[in-house]
């Protein structure tokens, strides 16, 4: 059994976030890591290398970055690492990223592929469903619970106000919920194999992928657009009556 | 063609709010730039239809048996088969589980691009401000981002814009819709106002019956929340606790002051991590994002992380006894207090002013 983890690079949480100029580009502090989300698919294939001996391979796509991510997949204890590192994927289209990671998801024959639910840079949670759809695989979403059966995989997922247990044909493509599995801590050993581990590279080109166009950008703007905070004084019944007040007659959301 | 689709969806025996706020929005906006707007309802949704009368100039029905009860594979083939014979100009969904199962596979499949998270869309120049700033925006403001937009048009410039958060909202993008291409874009509830565009359309009626796939999806067993628990990402009002609350012995006053406002009930990961609350209620970075129109942050102290997930919000209510707390930084109105003692007064006020 084959299991590949998309993992994507994206700035730490913490990373200062600055528009430029006249808001024609965005400048994001160069702090980065693996995302949330591909943390927790990384554990589930591991659980998966445990259980069923299956073998584990990470892949990214990237312009010139995403190494990061790659050594930390390594040193949790994922096998093959795999970059498509392509200028042209420098703020690509999510579709570009999908079509890179499943042609090389597509170079091995794959019986389970697992991405984020989301990434924290964008909050999409585009790319996986792409993927799924480019390699003509099933898909569940939002993935708290994973057993492999013979063939398939009975996933439990949430659902909006609720959750299901589905069952999959393998191959097929999960993403990740928190809750799928606690991400471990690399030891040291792993960490030590991550330094040295040789990140095997592929582009555009070689994978023969086609890049979709990018969306114009108008304007990047902060926010903080939110006026300051008007603060309420007084005994409890006292703020209470006065911040209703002024739900009602500034706001007006009562 | 160059008109808007809406995808519409229903929970229950009613459409969702955010369907008729697209559909407004899009009326709105079709005003001004030409082309029609088409709500498409699919499977379950079908015998809703009726609703939808005067408020599009079309409704696509998709009609196929495997479109019932909702599965992606079969939706993705019926939806790709609607889209491709209209060939809109961008097809506009509600933010939620079910669109972001299906849109970016039809984005694949169409070779489309597809955006989630959006909180704007709008004619070039037109609209409402597109970040954060629509606080108490009402149906005249609605009105105004209209005839506004129609002005854009009259100029010769119907050049769409869409905005939605990155990093968490640390960023706000605006991106051109481009004149040819197809774009699909998740937009969150609350994005519009309902009432934005007049309806009294008169509406044709089509139905496409394209041959689907079957599922390969099997359901073995499904387990719904309670009603008003699930409305999380989709109430008007969120009242969110956090470890000020101390323990589940409270959480009772979060519930009083939710029901008072018709509101759902959110927690801090503090207290999910403490075993006390469960996940699927946890507002943040890595639980459910909420942009209701008015977020009452009880004992929660505005870590980044939380800040993440209700940063869209309108109106923003803090009450925390710290007043150096960083959510007051995000905040519209701040309380400082003991939310013990705070939160039964304001749902006393609350009964008392809406009664
Ligand atoms: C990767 C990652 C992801 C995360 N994702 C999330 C997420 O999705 N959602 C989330 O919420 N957090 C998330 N966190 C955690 C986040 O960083 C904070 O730790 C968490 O939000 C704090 O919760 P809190 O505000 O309830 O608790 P605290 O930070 O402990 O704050 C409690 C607040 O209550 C106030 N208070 C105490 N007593 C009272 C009282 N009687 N009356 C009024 N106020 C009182 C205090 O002054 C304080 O400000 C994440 C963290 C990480 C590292
Ligand atoms: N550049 C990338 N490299 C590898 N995986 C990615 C990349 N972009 C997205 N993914 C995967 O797709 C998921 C959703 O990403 P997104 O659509 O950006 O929210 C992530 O959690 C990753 O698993």
């Amino acid at each position: 059994m084959r299991v590949v983890v998309l993992v994507k690079e994206v700035p730490d949480l913490e990373a200062a976030v600055k528009v430029t100029g006249d808001g024609s580009g965005l400048e994001v502090e160069k702090r980065r890591g693996l995302n949330f989300f591909d943390e927790i698919a990384v554990e589930a294939a591991l659980k998966l290398k445990e259980s069923h001996g299956a073998v584990t391979a990470a892949v990214g796509a990237s312009a010139g970055a995403g190494v990061e991510a790659m050594r930390r997949a390594v040193a949790m204890g994922i096998e093959t690492p795999l970059l498509v590192d392509d200028p042209a994927l420098d703020g690509a289209d999510s579709l570009t990223i999908a079509r890179a990671l499943a042609a090389a998801v597509a170079l091995e024959p794959t019986d389970l592929v697992i991405a984020g639910k989301q990434a924290t840079d964008d909050e999409a949670g585009l790319v996986g469903p792409m993927v799924a759809e480019i390699l003509g695989m099933p898909c569940a979403t939002r993935a708290i619970g994973l057993e492999v059966e013979d063939g398939s995989v009975l996933v439990t997922r949430e659902i909006d106000g609720g959750e299901e247990v589905v069952r999959l044909p393998l191959p097929a493509l999960i993403t990740a919920e928190k809750g799928l599995a606690e991400p471990r801590v690399p030891g040291m050993a792993g960490t030590m194999k991550a330094m040295k581990v040789q990140i095997e590279r592929t582009d555009l080109a070689a994978l023969g992928v086609q890049a979709h166009p990018v969306l114009p950008v108008v304007a990047y703007r902060t926010v903080g657009q939110r006026p300051p905070v008007t603060m309420i004084e007084g005994e409890p019944a006292d703020a209470a009556a006065e911040l209703v007040r002024l739900l009602r007659q500034e706001a007006k959301v009562l | 063609m160059n008109g808007l689709y809406i995808i519409c969806e229903a929970r229950g025996e009613e459409f969702r709010p955010a369907t008729y706020e697209l559909l407004a929005a899009a009326r709105a906006i079709t005003a001004a730039t030409g082309g029609e707007v088409t709500a498409v309802v699919a499977g379950p949704e079908v015998t809703l239809k009726a609703k939808l009368e005067g408020l599009a100039h079309r409704v696509v029905t998709l009609t196929a048996p495997e479109l019932t009860p909702f599965s992606a594979d079969s939706w993705v083939d019926a939806l790709a088969a609607a889209i491709g014979a209209g060939a809109p100009r961008a097809v506009l969904f509600g933010e939620g589980g079910r669109t972001r199962e299906v849109m970016p596979r039809l984005a694949a499949r169409l070779g489309a691009w597809a955006l989630s998270n959006c909180v704007d869309l709008r004619v070039n120049g037109g609209g409402a401000d597109a970040v954060g700033g629509s606080t108490g925006a009402g149906a005249t403001d609605g009105l105004g981002g209209a005839s506004a937009a129609g002005a854009a048009a009259a100029d010769g410039g119907s050049a769409l814009e869409i905005s939605r958060p990155v990093y968490g909202g640390k960023a706000y993008v605006t991106n051109l819709v481009p004149a040819d291409g197809l774009l699909l874009a998740a937009f969150r509830p609350h994005s519009f106002d309902a009432g934005m565009a007049p309806a009294g359309l008169s509406t044709a009626a089509e139905e496409v019956a394209a041959p689907v796939a079957v599922s390969r999806v099997e359901l073995v067993e499904r387990r719904e929340g309670g009603p008003r628990k699930a409305d999380l990402t989709e109430a008007a009002v969120v009242v969110t606790g956090g470890r000020g609350m101390k323990g589940p012995e409270n959480f009772g006053l979060l519930e009083d002051l939710a029901a008072a406002l018709e509101g759902a009930v959110g927690y801090s990961r503090a207290l999910v991590d403490a075993g006390l609350a469960e996940h699927a209620y946890q507002v943040g970075k890595s639980g459910k994002t909420v942009s209701p129109t008015l977020y009452i942050a009880c004992g929660v102290s505005g870590a980044i992380h939380h800040i993440m997930g209700m940063d869209t919000a309108k109106v923003v209510v803090a009450i925390n006894t710290d007043p150096t707390a960083p959510i007051f930084e995000y905040a519209d109105y701040g309380v400082v207090g003991d939310v013990l003692q705070v939160l039964p007064a304001l749902t006393e006020q609350v009964r008392a002013a809406t009664s």
